[in-house]
């Protein structure tokens, strides 16, 4: 099984709780390593003007070029649900490895603090909520409704089977797991 | 708080917190629920509403609350002004000594000068619960002889006269789930993306659009409301709100579109109006080209909004509060407020009266007041409006003002900050005798004041909250965690005076036997919630509502016996209260009149930009401008066009300085298409930081607003005209 997140991009108004929310659930201080990024996409010349908003952390990719670039072996994909995780006690930290991780991944979901030997985090799916029943804190949190988080094949049955959105390249290599309603 | 270096252990230990149920109670347009997970009485992690539907979910900000409780710069013991008023000197001193000095101030400042040499400031920083909010000095001050009082409402002052004028009534809105019966919806001035505007007022537009609702917004700025739910943008110029609806009216005149029957049916002096529009009265006849020239709207946009909303019955036309807060602002509420009356749109579903929009659940406000504690009777009357303190401070009762004010109390409110024109609220905190402020940071205005006393966070304080606008919900605000540090409430504090005061009526009960007292009181709560003790436990109540809320549509349905609550019994589109004023400034119906600072001003010379300030996702007014994880969010910055900016030799990130001759700041600029050309906005809230040449570092925008209101008391934070240079860092 293969479990990823929907975001509804025609929904999102750029607010910011979801990732208030991760960073309070998950004790993140540091901008530089907040597991859920909002990108905003604008383009167009007044008074004709297209703006997007993307939320997005780690996609927990079927191929993780993260994992595979990993030189001790501390990122996983995990066999029951898919979901990548970093082993932070085996991570080397962004000094001795100069974030090889980070940087073999398009979706910039592996993150560091600014410490010079901070360990890699990221998004876990919320894996200590699963547990219990509970939505990943993102999605529970959004006011709009825009974020959505189960097996992917059910995602597929709710909401479709889109790959790309606005700010968002769908890679066939890595096969990211997240689908949306794209504006 | 950890990084998440935090053991597996730990976390687990965290999912088995107490949670406590509370919300904000600032005054950004939700008032949302947080459950609160406490951990050894420490907070560790805030939840929301994941309940039973509607649920009431927190935004950023009320997210966020943790670090807010446990920011760094958390004011932690009384402080007394040690250097020069602003300079940020203060020492330690101890509640006894605090108290004495308040204590003995207020004595002698009222045996030399009266009590009218007080003035009070309570503002909307704790609002919406019963006990801890402003009134709590109020009461004291009150009781020890009265105040001067301020009056006007930095908000929604134009919204609310206008809808009190043609509706006689505030409560003029359908609940927001009723937005999904609209076949368009005009979002006039209205940004809910950053402010909430009650609960899920977001949500409900995006599923109207998704049942096929047009949405369009007219704004100055392509706002993220726009981004997400706007088929079609208006850019319009501020201000000018009045003459792009005047127009409309006339098209939908011209072209016979509009409801006679329910103009003849529901309300009284369309006929004056029609002159008006006409010409009859003026000579212009307000075409839509006469009110190109004035909006920057093209004509062929106007004429085709007005059939628009003419022809899409129901539409709602949803006016925010910003057109409200401009120069004669109360005239486009009452513009809008014509509209809906001419298309036959107030009273049904899917419609929208156009006015101020409160809905008559969660909260019923009555005479003028919101229940909760007692503020007693204040025997001085005349009071002076938030616009005008600075210039009542310098200038007294030899400037026609009401009072010489010598001592300044301020609670709930950071009015330097916020204020217009914060130069010359320097120039009057330092002639003041004395000030005293009780703060949870220290602000511009507790930087300025000479005793500041630590309060306490309403994490930290027992009370009982309504919904913010409206909404079928109230919440028990149970204590969380203990007061930090020496922080008190100012409840707490007043006690403690009054004893100082020689006074022995203050306060006869604990907390929790005025939060009963108070609860009996208010109609509303306690004829929603059976019993207090099980509401104290559950924190929140919702009150099933089985079908959206219209308001006036009993008014609709049967005339006869429900007339408007005006003076007449209908809509007054004319009003002989306003003609009876006689006052040119406030005209019997709505008219354009030229604001000052506007766009066609001769000052538009020298200073051609025309600023705005709008809300900022990332703070409730000036609170929260110090919270990490919101600082991270979005950078405070002014948003100037492409074109203006090149004009200028201006790059997007670059520092400006934005000046005209009130004053001057700096700010990083935001180079973007989605600002029209010739206005540029600086949200308001950041705070106030002067260097040594009076340059606000801080950007806050109020150092540039002249300190003047609309006739009918509206606050002008969308009325400035300035300039924008390059700016060289000198430091």
């Amino acid at each position: 099984m293969q479990w990823g997140f929907y975001f509804d991009q025609t929904r999102c108004i750029g607010c910011h709780t979801c990732v208030i929310a991760c960073n309070d659930w998950h004790d993140i201080e540091e901008a530089s390593a907040n597991w859920r990024i909002i990108k905003c996409v604008e383009r167009g010349k007044f008074p004709n003007i297209f703006v997007a908003y993307l939320s997005n952390s780690c996609n927990h990719c079927s191929v993780p070029s993260c994992a595979l670039a990993c030189p001790v072996g501390a990122i996983t994909k995990r066999s029951e649900d898919g979901i990548v995780v970093v082993n932070r006690e085996t991570c080397l930290g962004r000094g001795d490895c100069k974030t090889l991780c980070k940087k073999a991944c398009p979706y910039d979901a592996p993150r560091f603090a600014e410490d010079v030997d901070a360990k890699m985090q990221k998004c876990d799916l919320c894996l200590s909520r699963l547990k219990e029943n509970k939505e990943p804190i993102c999605v529970e949190a959004c006011p709009m409704r825009a974020l959505d988080a189960g097996p992917l094949d059910e995602l597929e049955r709710k909401h479709g089977k889109k790959r790309d959105a606005e700010g968002f390249a769908y890679s066939i290599k890595l096969k990211p797991s997240i689908i949306f309603k794209s504006k | 708080m950890k990084d998440s270096n935090n053991s597996t252990k730990e976390k687990q230990s965290k999912l088995r917190n107490d949670i406590v149920t509370s919300s904000c109670p600032h005054d950004c347009g939700g008032r949302c629920v947080l459950n609160v997970h406490v951990h050894e009485g420490k907070i560790v992690r805030i939840e929301s509403d994941n309940g039973e539907e509607p649920q009431i979910r927190a935004c950023l900000r009320g997210r966020a609350y943790r670090q807010r409780v446990y920011a760094p710069d958390r004011l932690k013991f009384p402080l007394k002004r040690q250097g020069t008023r602003g300079d940020g000197r203060f020492k330690r001193i101890s509640w006894h000594e605090a108290l004495d000095i308040i204590a003995s101030k207020l004595k002698r400042i009222k045996e030399k000068y009266g009590s009218s040499a007080i003035l009070y400031i309570g503002y909307a920083g704790s609002i919406g619960c019963l006990l801890h909010n402003k009134r709590a000095v109020a009461r004291l001050l009150n009781i020890f002889g009265g105040f001067t009082a301020t009056w006007g409402s930095a908000s929604a002052e134009g919204s609310h006269f206008s809808s009190k004028i043609t509706y006689g009534t505030s409560y003029t809105g359908n609940s927001r789930d009723d937005l999904i019966n609209s076949r368009l919806i005009i979002l006039w001035g209205f940004n809910p993306a950053a402010t909430i505007q009650t609960l899920n007022t977001n949500l409900n537009i995006s599923k109207a659009k998704e049942k096929g609702a047009k949405i369009i917004s007219v704004d100055p700025r392509f706002t993220d409301s726009a981004a997400t739910f706007a088929h079609k943008w208006i850019p319009i110029k501020p201000g000018t709100d009045v003459a792009m609806l005047l127009a409309m009216a006339y098209v939908i005149i011209n072209e016979h579109l509009l409801d006679q029957k329910f103009l003849d049916t529901y309300t009284i002096g369309f006929d004056r109006f029609k002159e008006y529009i006409l010409g009859s009265e003026d000579g212009i006849i307000k075409t839509p080209e006469w009110a190109e020239a004035i909006t920057g709207v093209a004509a062929i946009n106007i004429e085709d909004l007005a059939r628009e909303y003419a022809n899409s019955k129901p539409a709602a036309l949803k006016m925010g509060f910003a057109p409200g807060r401009t120069a004669y602002g109360e005239q486009a509420h009452r513009a809008a407020a014509v509209l809906a009356a001419m298309t036959g749109n107030i009273g049904i579903k899917g419609g929208n009266a156009a006015g101020h929009g409160w809905v008559p659940i969660g909260f019923i406000q009555r005479n003028g007041q919101f229940p909760g504690l007692p503020e007693g009777n204040n025997p001085i009357k005349e009071k002076i409006h938030i616009s005008k303190l600075w210039d009542a401070v310098l200038k007294g009762r030899a400037g026609g003002y009401p009072a010489d004010i010598k001592l300044l109390y301020v609670t709930n409110a950071n009015p330097l900050n916020q204020f217009p024109n914060i130069n010359k609220g320097v120039r009057a905190f330092n002639k003041l005798n004395f000030i005293v402020t009780h703060e949870q940071f220290m602000t511009a205005t507790a930087r300025y004041s000479d005793i500041v006393l630590p309060i306490n966070t309403h994490l930290e304080r027992n009370d009982i909250i309504r919904p913010w606008g409206f909404g079928a919900y109230y919440i028990y605000q149970k204590r969380v965690i203990d007061s930090l540090y020496e922080s008190k409430s100012d409840l707490d504090i007043c006690c403690e005076l009054a004893t100082r005061l020689g006074i022995d009526n203050y306060s006869d009960k604990s907390e929790d036997e005025w939060l009963r007292e108070l609860f009996r009181l208010s109609e509303d709560i306690s004829r929603d919630v059976s019993n207090y003790d099980t509401f104290r436990e559950k924190g929140l109540h919702k009150i099933k509502v089985d079908k959206p809320i219209i308001t006036f549509q009993r008014q609709i349905k049967d005339p006869e016996n429900h007339p408007f609550p005006t003076p007449s019994g209908k809509i007054e589109i004319y009003s002989q209260q306003l003609a009876n004023l006689n006052n040119p400034r406030l005209p019997p119906i709505p008219k354009y009149i030229k604001p000052w600072e506007g766009s066609n001003d001769t000052l538009a010379n020298k200073y051609p930009l025309q600023l705005i300030t709008t809300h900022f996702r990332s703070r409730t007014h000036s609170i929260f401008d110090n919270i990490k994880w919101l600082k991270q969010v979005e950078p405070h910055a002014i948003w100037i066009n492409v074109a203006d900016a090149k004009e200028r030799g201006i790059k997007n990130g670059d520092s400006v300085l934005v000046f005209n001759d009130r004053g001057s700041l700096t700010i990083r600029v935001k180079v973007t298409e989605r600002i029209m050309p010739s206005v540029v906005c600086i949200p308001e809230g950041a705070w106030f930081k002067p260097n040594k040449q009076g340059v606000d570092k801080g950007g806050s925008p109020n150092i540039l607003f002249k300190d003047e209101h609309s006739p009918c008391g509206a606050f002008c934070s969308n009325t400035c005209l300035v300039q924008v240079a390059e700016h060289f860092q000198e430091e």
